[in-house]
């Protein structure tokens, strides 16, 4: 069975870490990617690397946010179909209605504890692994497809 | 050249000698005539063209003191002060180039000057009189000194009055119903830097600022139409037109006045500048209190939500710790990371509290009419585990509609029943919540039978992390009763607390009346839709239980 690929946005390295060991920890096996900024993350993405088949995203990054890292990705056609989790400390009501509004597919407020975030890990894993069809590696049409109709995303 | 004198005691025409067309005159005079001039009670004077006296009566001869030998043939201008004297003759030839019959002086105050030098004041009228041998003048002269110390007395009020519009501090000014100023005080001349001749007469308008002169006689017609007093402060935004083009705001009262020559307005204007000044370092202060204010709540909800990464990271780690390696390293280790697990855990629930405590201002409601009856069922809802685990009964009396942010008022009565059940003492809770109306507000009340406070700490509950039990007894951080006093400060309330210990405590807050009266029950569903079905909307049943 080919491994999950995950592509984690996430600066703070004890955080990226804390993911890592909960991801690891699950049962299934994933291949997590980290870039430790937006920069890093779309010159990963626009590389000639397989596609992940869910990027994990945090709000708060140097450089360029992850608003801006999001609005990229669904602006570019050969990585708008990939679903995105936005994964942040946030609960702000604007940060929430923004990531929406710009494209992403699911927004998760990180727990403070431990025991909550393996809970919330083991979910998204279940959900979007275990529940929703995602596109398989490299059937994706190279058409543009307007922006409405990009809309036609799961959501959890 | 001294005319020679008539010493005759009779009454008659003197001079003749060096007026001869008098004697003639004089002759030909009925002797009626003489008599009559002579026994007039107004001095009677006549001089000729060059000046000189030629005839006086005994009226004269009294008012000024002189025999009449004394003034015959001498210049006339000897009767006059000499202030006045010094004008004197030019006045005479212009009069005798033009001569008609006037009154000497109009407008002036004349004086006559005595043989013993004292002055009194005289009231002229000349009469042209053409002879033969040329123009004579015909002085007749009135003492008014009577008059002017009646009309004096008379005139004191008035002074007072004039005394007391001049020194009043505010402006006054009479326009009259065509918008022209009738009259300025000393104030007015003041406020507006123009001296009151350069007022009077003028269109009121020139003392407004252009921008409002175009509808000034509209409101000045409305004012006639329906003329009434208005009184200053009525109108806002008014401003003043100085002589040198500035501007400063003024408050302008009106009142209807009637004058001889008609209606006519009164206004007095105040100067507001210092006024307006000091309203604009008092908003100036409050804007800066509330901006402070702002920014301290601000900081202190970014310090908490801040502080929250770092510690997520803390306890995280920590659990993780604890998770993979306790019980695989040796007693000691399994306590330490126990402690930290704890201590970052305590730590997180103070920065909750924190927050929590910060929303209650910077993430409230705006207030609007609430069935408390209705908030009560929920939170009774919300808390029924709760309840059910201590036995608790809850009593509810009549809840009324108040204007609150639902879901804090459901808060603050959550805090307080929370707070009953939690202090309870051996006996099962027994928790009356009510309200009673106490003039312009609700008294809610929140009472139980549990351990009580000392009235000592009465105040320290609120405080916010203030604990009267040693840790671990109850849980908490002290947080509740807090956020239950900012929650009622911010409805415009005040919380206080009752207590006797071993008795019970009954905690009460205010909550403003809502303006219209209270609603009907079923506009009370209306207005807020609630689980309470419509029979028990707005006040629940009285002593409804809740007994779970």
């Amino acid at each position: 069975m080919k491994a999950i690929s995950v592509l984690l946005v996430e600066d703070n390295p004890a955080d990226a870490d804390l993911t890592r060991e909960t991801l690891e920890a699950g049962k299934l096996h994933i291949d997590l990617s980290v870039a430790i900024d937006g920069e890093q993350a779309l010159q990963m993405l626009r590389s000639d690397r397989a596609m992940p088949d869910l990027i994990l995203l945090d709000l708060n990054l140097p450089r360029k946010g992850g608003r801006q890292i999001l609005m990229e990705i669904r602006a570019d056609a050969r990585l708008r179909h990939i679903p995105v989790v936005i994964l942040t400390s946030s609960d702000a009501e604007k940060d929430v209605a923004q990531s929406y509004a710009s494209g992403a597919n699911c927004y998760i407020t990180k727990p403070v504890d431990l025991w909550g975030f393996q809970r919330i890990v083991a979910a998204v894993e279940d959900f979007w692994f275990g529940v929703v069809k995602l596109p398989a590696s490299g059937s994706v049409s190279p058409e543009p497809v307007a922006p409405a109709e990009g809309a036609e995303r799961a959501h959890c | 050249m001294q005319p020679t004198v008539d010493r005759s005691p009779t009454p008659h025409f003197l001079g003749r000698e060096s007026v001869p067309d008098l004697v003639a005159m004089a002759e030909v005079a009925d002797e009626n005539f003489r008599l009559a001039v002579e026994a007039s009670p107004t001095g009677i004077v006549m001089a000729d063209e060059t000046g000189r006296i030629v005839l006086v009566n005994a009226e004269i001869e009294r008012l000024f003191g002189y025999q009449r030998e004394e003034l015959i043939g001498r210049p006339i201008d000897m009767l006059i002060p000499e202030c006045l004297g010094d004008a004197h003759p030019g006045f005479r030839s212009a009069f005798t180039e033009n001569p008609a019959r006037r009154g000497m002086g109009t407008g002036r105050d004349l004086s006559g000057l005595r043989k013993d030098g004292s002055e009194f004041p005289v009231e002229v009228e000349l009469n042209p009189i053409t002879t033969r041998n040329g123009l004579v003048v015909l002085s007749v002269i009135v003492d008014i000194s009577e008059r002017k110390r009646i009309g004096a007395e008379r005139g004191t009020g008035d002074e007072q009055f004039r005394l007391v519009v001049e020194a009043c501090p505010s402006g006054m000014i009479i326009v009259d119903t065509a918008g022209i100023i009738k009259f300025v005080n000393a104030e007015i001349e003041r406020l507006f830097g123009y001296p009151r001749s350069e007022l009077i007469g003028q269109p009121v308008e020139v003392l407004m600022p252009l921008r409002f002169r175009h509808r000034h006689p509209g409101h000045r017609d409305d004012f006639a139409a329906h003329p009434g007093t208005r009184p200053q402060g009525a109108r806002r935004d008014i401003y003043g037109l100085r002589k040198d083009g500035s501007e400063f705001p003024i408050d302008v009262g009106l009142t209807p006045v009637k004058t001889h020559d008609g209606m006519a307005v009164l206004g007095v204007v105040a100067d507001l500048s210092e006024r307006k000044r000091a309203q604009e370092e008092l908003d100036r202060q409050t804007r800066e209190l509330q901006r402070s204010n702002a920014e301290l709540e601000q900081f202190a909800y970014v310090a908490a939500h801040d502080l929250q990464e770092p510690l997520r990271m803390v306890a995280s780690y920590t659990e993780l710790l604890s998770q993979r390696y306790q019980g695989k390293l040796d007693e000691k280790a399994d306590k330490y990371i126990h402690y930290a697990v704890d201590g970052a855990r305590r730590m997180q629930r103070l920065i909750d509290d924190l927050l929590a405590y910060s929303r209650v201002t910077s993430q409230g409601k705006p207030l609007l009419p609430t069935q408390s009856a209705a908030v009560f069922a929920e939170v009774v809802e919300t808390m029924h585990k709760r309840i059910e685990e201590s036995g608790a009964e809850l009593v509810c009396g009549a809840l009324p509609v108040v204007n609150a942010d639902q879901m804090q008022l459901a808060q603050l009565l959550q805090n307080l029943i929370g707070n009953a059940i939690k202090f309870r003492s051996e006996t099962p809770p027994r928790i009356h919540v009510e309200a009673r109306e106490h003039g312009r507000e609700w008294v809610f009340s929140v009472a139980d039978n549990g351990i009580g406070i000392d009235m000592q700490n009465a105040e320290r509950v609120f405080q916010m992390f203030q604990r009267l039990h040693e840790r671990g007894r109850y849980e908490g951080n002290g947080i509740g009763l807090a956020i239950a006093k900012r929650i009622v400060e911010r409805h415009h309330g005040r919380i206080w607390v009752e207590s006797q210990p071993g008795k019970g405590t009954t905690f009460y807050f205010t909550l403003p009346k809502t303006k219209d009266p209270q609603p009907e029950a079923s506009k009370q569903a209306a207005i807020s839709p609630s689980p309470v079905p419509p029979s028990e909307a707005g006040r629940i049943a009285p002593d409804m239980k809740v007994r779970q």
